[in-house]
């Protein structure tokens, strides 16, 4: 049966189809091929001067290869931290407790707005840094620079590491493992010739994530990069915020698109073909009883030890600050911090509230929807849709930011400022989570099962209600979840787009921090943390309701 | 109490979804629109008394100088707002050239002295603010150095990499300074660059606020600055060991001013506003709130402790018209010269 | 580690879990084990008995809590998997999914520093052994599941381990293949002559391959010995009805004399000469008569008689569901040929081989 016949026979579907392409047409291609008539044409006319300016101006080729060394950097330092927490959590035998206090250590990071860990390493580093001075009496440190801003992006991304890699340690075969000691290797032998190599697609993976993590990042460097060490996405982001050069901040996000596309292209058509399929039947339920030695365990468990405290320490830091009057100068306590963002804060709490809670629902029904009809349905441009899905995401924030900024500035489409465009903005960058969620349960589900439904006679909607949807509900609520997190934490794409009746938390925070009102943007930090994980939580409780007994475990909430 | 707000954000996404297509209309009766350049601590209770005074609403965000003036210029077409509030003359010489501002004379207009409007009203001015020099007083301990008074105290090597002051992309404070630069050297651009590619190297970080550099000052992460007076004053407020002090040679002071957009969808609010904030009605609660601004109107008496600071201080005005002339050309300049050098 | 051919003894191990539900439970409990240089022991019993946790101690992946394991007289509890010399076989192959098949099978040589030349000749003699000559360069995933399985028991010989271990190593497998694969496996080990232990759940795999057979039950050993001896001489229920069909029929000792009991049951007398200890003149007993026991001849003869309930004609053999008063019996004879076949209905006269017969307790200890 052809693409077509289906969609004659099956109105629902077709109409389904037509509302997603319309949409993605709107909020996808539109502000793509805005952005690209931006830069390439001038009065009518092609001209790539402009573009050619940005490549060819030497602060900015610095400027680029700064971003590449960055990522670079972080993807190498993030990745293997990540890879050091995920082994420790799945080979170390860490009591439930000491898990839990891991894990929680770990997704604070990920759950914050990205640069609330800069602050703490403004504080703590630097001439009077509360540990370079105070601690280790150092001198003559600066705070600003490469260093502390690969520092804090690595802190703050090394969980989509340790997060992509831990179901894969954990799904590796313990019996393998087990195999190869008993052919008389050696514990470390093992884990070179066995574990590591089996995890060389999840790494690869890993650090492509962080790199394009890195990549879209431009407060941390905004904050501490220092002028030292311009980087791309700041550059792009002062372009346009400082100078409102769109264009200029618009050819210098493009000059982004390419290491991203890259990136996407790479992770989906190379490394993800590389996972070895390592289940061929029942696995023995535990891991080998001593597949690391005790010395071993030891050091594992200091080093992440360590760093899980240098995270909390950051983040006590932040909660002190939000709770007295003037960190460094003037420890009183006092809750004044949070009377401010409880009363002139409030409009701004009640605006990023509001979006998330719009922003949630539509982001998690369209990445079921769409992920849905692209491996279940087939169409006329069923893989085009998917591609398409996935430019928002797969291109750093700045760059869509700017994007949607200039397509929805003017008439014919004018939506700069509204409360629809940031949750556009929302749903189509980070509903793609739910789609590859989706997608990937249901390559998991046997087909047979939706075949059986429609064999009984229920239509395709009926089928989807009925059957399906049931059985992908897990999918919708990872969609729910990271669309959410995202709605409290993200900044890049979002900065652009806030307005005088509608701003965001993170975009307070920020302006607070480079104004450095410490206090307001700490008790922000927090408040954002608290409800991250309130809702998380709740997710994850409706997730066990909803979850039949048996059926797939999505790995994670925030993976990917 | 839950109801009545969910049924508030219902609406106001409601109202948004619906208007947003043809035209951005949510705004309430009786409320202004405004950008601030003022920090929100010192906007917001500005604000509420002109409120409390008049019963208008004021919906505002606030955006440093650099970012309020490229989104005005960016919505010249179809405005979101009425007024821009705040932020030093230069910033407003620059929107006056790009046509952006609708001509108003306040009833305080003539009252107020030549520098402190722009002769068409196409800005009026609300406040004074100085540049000073601020440093961390146990750094000046510890270097045996006196508080800065002189451009090229600021030189010393005591001070690598321990200044911090602002990136001009982004802030009316960093331009304020660069003309104060070019003007105490005779408006020799040359030479006043020359002066400040020597500075560099003691720049520790310029930061994207005019005030980013104060909480680094206070805290000893650095060992001085430029800010203008009401940053440097408001540190010191908050407990910070910090010395305020004046080069002999002279520093810039620049207006704070306050405009009407072209094209508002509310002039008439936004003359009110404007009439408030250019009179005593706003200048005399400066004090009351903590606010160091030097008031613009001649009948505000200035605050005792702020005379007092300000008291001997070599301050001169920066030439409005020359500013707004050559802003973008300096900044360009500076981000070429000094910034990526 | 020769190719001198040692026994193991496992003394009286116990392996201790927590449950969540019913606390502290043993795994394994007091298991006392001892294998004969170069024979092949199977451990038998249902899912959860204890026999793999018993193998996975023995090949060093799990620790004992109480009792030791020794290979040759060696005491190796404390040493890890890595310095037993054992070769192992798992359910699922656990093949390096990342490694050729000739590196899988090389990975045990390489660990042991074998010159690489030698690797080569040793992993083209073993894999030629397995009938897997000329998959050299091919990788797991690409393979069946037949071969996946030649391929972890070449990599398990190929290092010429001391002691042969398997954990259920055909259930992967559909039923030819299985059968064709057990004959194999038996057929190396004899040829090799390297001391095995077998895990399986499948008595007749476990009877095919096996010098002797351990059936566990609940963590403990049951019984053990050869499959005859425990096919006709059953322990207790647990042996009876676990290897092999069985019916259990209700009986009475009239007589017990020189070792040999007279028991009646359904209406008739037989002798049982396979009498279990403590059973006394008077006792209640149960008869254990295996299907192919029961004989069938035409109605009327001498013998309790019944009626056949339901019949299956299964090509070499059929099966019979009868009714002997009220009691449900289940028989098997083999295909004579055509028209041998009893219908539903029909009348017939039970014989039994009293040879094949053995008594249980009658309260089902």
């Amino acid at each position: 049966m052809t693409g077509a016949a289906t969609l004659r026979r099956d109105p629902a579907v077709a109409l389904t189809v037509a509302v997603l392409w319309l949409v993605l047409a709107l909020f996808v291609a539109f502000p793509m091929a805005t952005l690209l008539a931006r830069i390439f044409f001038d009065k009518g006319a092609f001209s790539a001067d402009g573009f050619l300016a940005v490549l060819t101006d030497r602060h900015q080729i610095r400027a680029f290869w700064n971003s590449m060394l960055l990522g670079v950097l972080v993807g190498v330092g993030g990745t293997l931290l990540g890879f050091m927490f995920a082994f420790t959590a799945a080979r170390a035998r860490l009591s439930r407790g000491l898990l839990t206090v891991v894990d929680a250590a770990v997704l604070l990071p990920l759950v914050s707005p990205p640069f609330t860990t800069a602050i703490a390493i403004i504080f703590s580093f630097g001439p009077r840094g509360l540990i370079t001075y105070e601690l280790l009496g150092l001198k003559g440190v600066t705070a600003y620079g490469l260093t502390s801003t690969l520092f804090s992006e690595i802190l703050t991304f090394f969980p989509i590491a340790y997060l992509t890699l831990r179901p894969l340690l954990a799904g590796i075969d313990s019996n393998i493992e087990g195999m190869a000691q008993s052919l008389g290797a050696s514990r470390w032998r093992v884990f070179r010739t066995v574990t590591l190599p089996l995890c060389v697609p999840g790494l690869a993976n890993a650090f492509l994530l962080l790199f394009a993590a890195s990549l879209a990042d431009f407060a941390t460097p905004l904050i501490l990069a220092g002028n030292q060490f311009p980087v791309l996405p700041t550059q792009a982001f002062l372009q346009i915020t400082g100078l409102f050069d769109l264009r200029g901040g618009a050819a210098l996000s493009l000059v982004l698109l390419v290491p991203a596309m890259a990136v996407f292209l790479l992770q989906r058509y190379w490394v993800s073909r590389r996972f070895y399929v390592t289940v061929t039947g029942k696995g023995a339920g535990q891991a080998p009883h001593d597949s690391v030695s005790p010395r071993a365990r030891a050091a594992l468990l200091a080093a992440c030890a360590f760093v899980a405290v240098a995270i909390i320490y950051f983040y006590a830091l932040l909660l002190y600050a939000s709770l007295v009057v003037a960190l460094g100068a003037n420890h009183t306590f006092t809750l004044a911090h949070y009377r401010v963002i409880f009363t002139e804060g409030l409009r701004v709490i009640g605006d990023t509230l509001i979006i998330a809670a719009f922003a949630m629902p539509l982001g998690g029904l369209y990445g079921v929807l769409l992920g849905y009809l692209v491996t279940r349905k087939s169409f006329p441009g069923r893989r085009t849709m998917e591609m398409t899905s996935m430019v928002n995401y797969a291109l750093p924030g700045t760059i869509v930011g700017i994007a949607y900024l200039i397509a929805f500035n003017e008439p014919p489409i004018e939506l700069a400022g509204t409360a629809l465009l940031i949750i556009a903005c929302y749903v189509f960058r980070y509903g793609p989570t739910g789609i590859r969620a989706t997608i990937a349960l249901l390559q998991q589900i046997d087909r047979s099962l939706e075949e059986a439904s429609l064999g009984l006679g229920a239509g395709s909607g009926t089928t989807f209600r009925r059957v399906t949807l049931p059985l992908i509900l897990p999918a919708f609520f990872a969609g729910l979840g990271v669309v959410f997190i995202r709605s409290m934490t993200a900044i890049s794409a979002t900065i652009f787009l806030v307005s005088v009746s509608w701003t965001l938390i993170t975009v307070k925070i920020l302006e607070n921090i480079t104004e450095l009102s410490l206090g307001p943007a700490a008790a922000y930090s927090v408040l954002v943390v608290v409800i991250v994980f309130v809702v998380i939580a709740l997710i994850g409780l409706a997730l066990r309701a909803f979850r039949a007994p048996g059926s797939t475990r999505v790995t994670s909430l925030l993976g990917g | 109490m839950i109801p009545a707000r969910l049924k508030r954000a219902f609406a106001r996404t409601f109202a948004a979804c619906t208007f947003a297509v043809t035209s951005f209309a949510a705004h309430a009766q009786g409320t202004v629109n405004v950008y601030s350049i003022w920090p929100e601590n010192w906007a917001r209770p500005m604000f509420e008394e002109f409120t409390r005074a008049t019963g208008i609403k004021v919906n505002f965000v606030r955006f440093s100088s650099g970012e309020a003036l490229a989104r005005v210029t960016a919505e010249k077409g179809n405005p979101r707002i009425d007024v821009l509030f705040g932020g030093p003359v230069e910033t407003f010489a620059a929107g006056i050239a790009e046509g952006l501002f609708e001509p108003y004379k306040s009833p305080s207009f003539d009252k107020l002295p030549a520098r402190m409007k722009h002769a068409d009203g196409q800005w009026i001015a609300i406040a004074d603010d100085p540049l000073v020099f601020m440093t961390n007083e146990k750094f000046l301990k510890e270097n045996n150095l006196k508080a800065p008074a002189s451009w090229d105290d600021l030189l010393a090597p005591a001070y690598k990499n321990m200044l911090q002051m602002a990136d001009a992309r982004t802030s009316g404070t960093a331009v304020t300074r660069i003309f104060s630069i070019i003007e105490v050297n005779g408006r020799n651009e040359d030479k006043a660059f020359a002066y400040m590619k020597k500075l560099r190297p003691n720049v520790q970080i310029f930061t994207k606020s005019g005030g980013g550099g104060t909480l680094p000052v206070g805290l000893g992460q650095a060992g001085g600055g430029i800010f203008f007076i009401v940053d440097a004053l408001d540190t010191k407020a908050k407990g910070y060991d910090v010395a305020i002090s004046f080069p002999k040679e002279g520093i810039g002071t620049s207006a704070e001013a306050i405009a009407l957009i072209k094209g508002a969808k509310n002039p008439d609010l936004g003359r009110k506003l404007i009439d408030w904030a250019t009179s005593p009605a706003m200048q005399n609660q400066f004090a009351k709130h903590k606010i160091n601004f030097v008031p613009a109107h001649p009948d505000v008496a200035l605050e005792p402790s702020l005379a007092a600071v300000l008291k001997g201080a070599n301050i001169f005005p920066i030439d409005a018209d020359f500013a707004g002339k050559n802003r973008k050309r300096v900044v360009d300049r500076w981000i070429a010269e000094i910034l990526n050098p | 580690m020769g190719d001198a051919t040692i026994g193991v003894q496992v003394d009286g191990v116990s392996k201790r879990f927590s449950h969540r539900v019913k606390g502290e439970v043993y795994a394994a409990r007091e298991v006392r084990l001892d294998v004969a240089p170069g024979e092949f022991l199977t451990l038998l019993g249902p899912s959860g008995c204890g026999k793999t946790t018993t193998l996975r101690m023995v090949a060093g992946f799990e620790k004992p809590d109480e009792g030791a394991i020794r290979f040759g007289g060696e005491d190796v509890t404390a040493l890890p998997a890595n310095g037993r010399g054992i070769g192992f076989v798992f359910q699922n192959y656990a093949l390096f999914p990342h490694l050729t098949v000739a590196d899988n099978v090389a990975y045990g040589l390489e660990v042991r520093r074998v010159p690489s030349a030698e690797v080569g000749s040793r992993v083209a003699e073993v894999l030629k052994l397995v009938g897997l000559a000329g998959y050299e360069h091919q990788f797991p995933a690409q393979l069946s599941g037949g071969e996946q399985q030649r391929v972890a028991l070449a990599r398990a010989i190929v290092i010429r381990p001391r002691v042969l271990l398997f954990d259920e190593p055909l259930s992967n497998l559909d039923a030819r293949l299985r059968v064709q694969m057990r004959t194999e496996i038996r057929d190396l080990q004899r040829r090799l002559g390297i001391t095995t232990i077998y895990v399986t759940h499948d008595q007749e795999e476990a009877m095919a391959v096996s010098d002797r057979i351990v059936v566990m039950n609940q963590g403990r050993v049951v019984q053990e010995g050869t499959a005859q001896d425990l096919y006709h001489r059953p322990a207790n229920e647990f042996v009876a009805t676990f290897v092999g069909r069985v019916n259990l029929v209700p009986g009475r000792i009239d007589d017990l004399v020189g070792g040999v009991a007279s028991v009646s049951m359904l209406g008739t007398t037989v002798e049982v000469r396979s009498v279990a200890h403590g059973i006394a003149r008077g006792d209640a007993v149960r008869v254990v008569v295996r299907p192919e026991a029961i004989g069938l001849s035409a109605a009327g003869s001498e013998g309790p008689s019944a009626t056949v309930a339901s019949h299956a004609f299964l090509g070499e053999k059929i099966e019979y569901g009868l009714d002997c008063g009220g009691a449900a019996l289940q028989a098997v004879r083999y295909n004579a040929g055509p028209g041998e076949v009893l219908p539903d209905g029909a009348p017939v006269t039970l014989n039994f081989a009293e040879e094949a017969l053995a008594l249980l307790p009658g309260d089902g200890r």
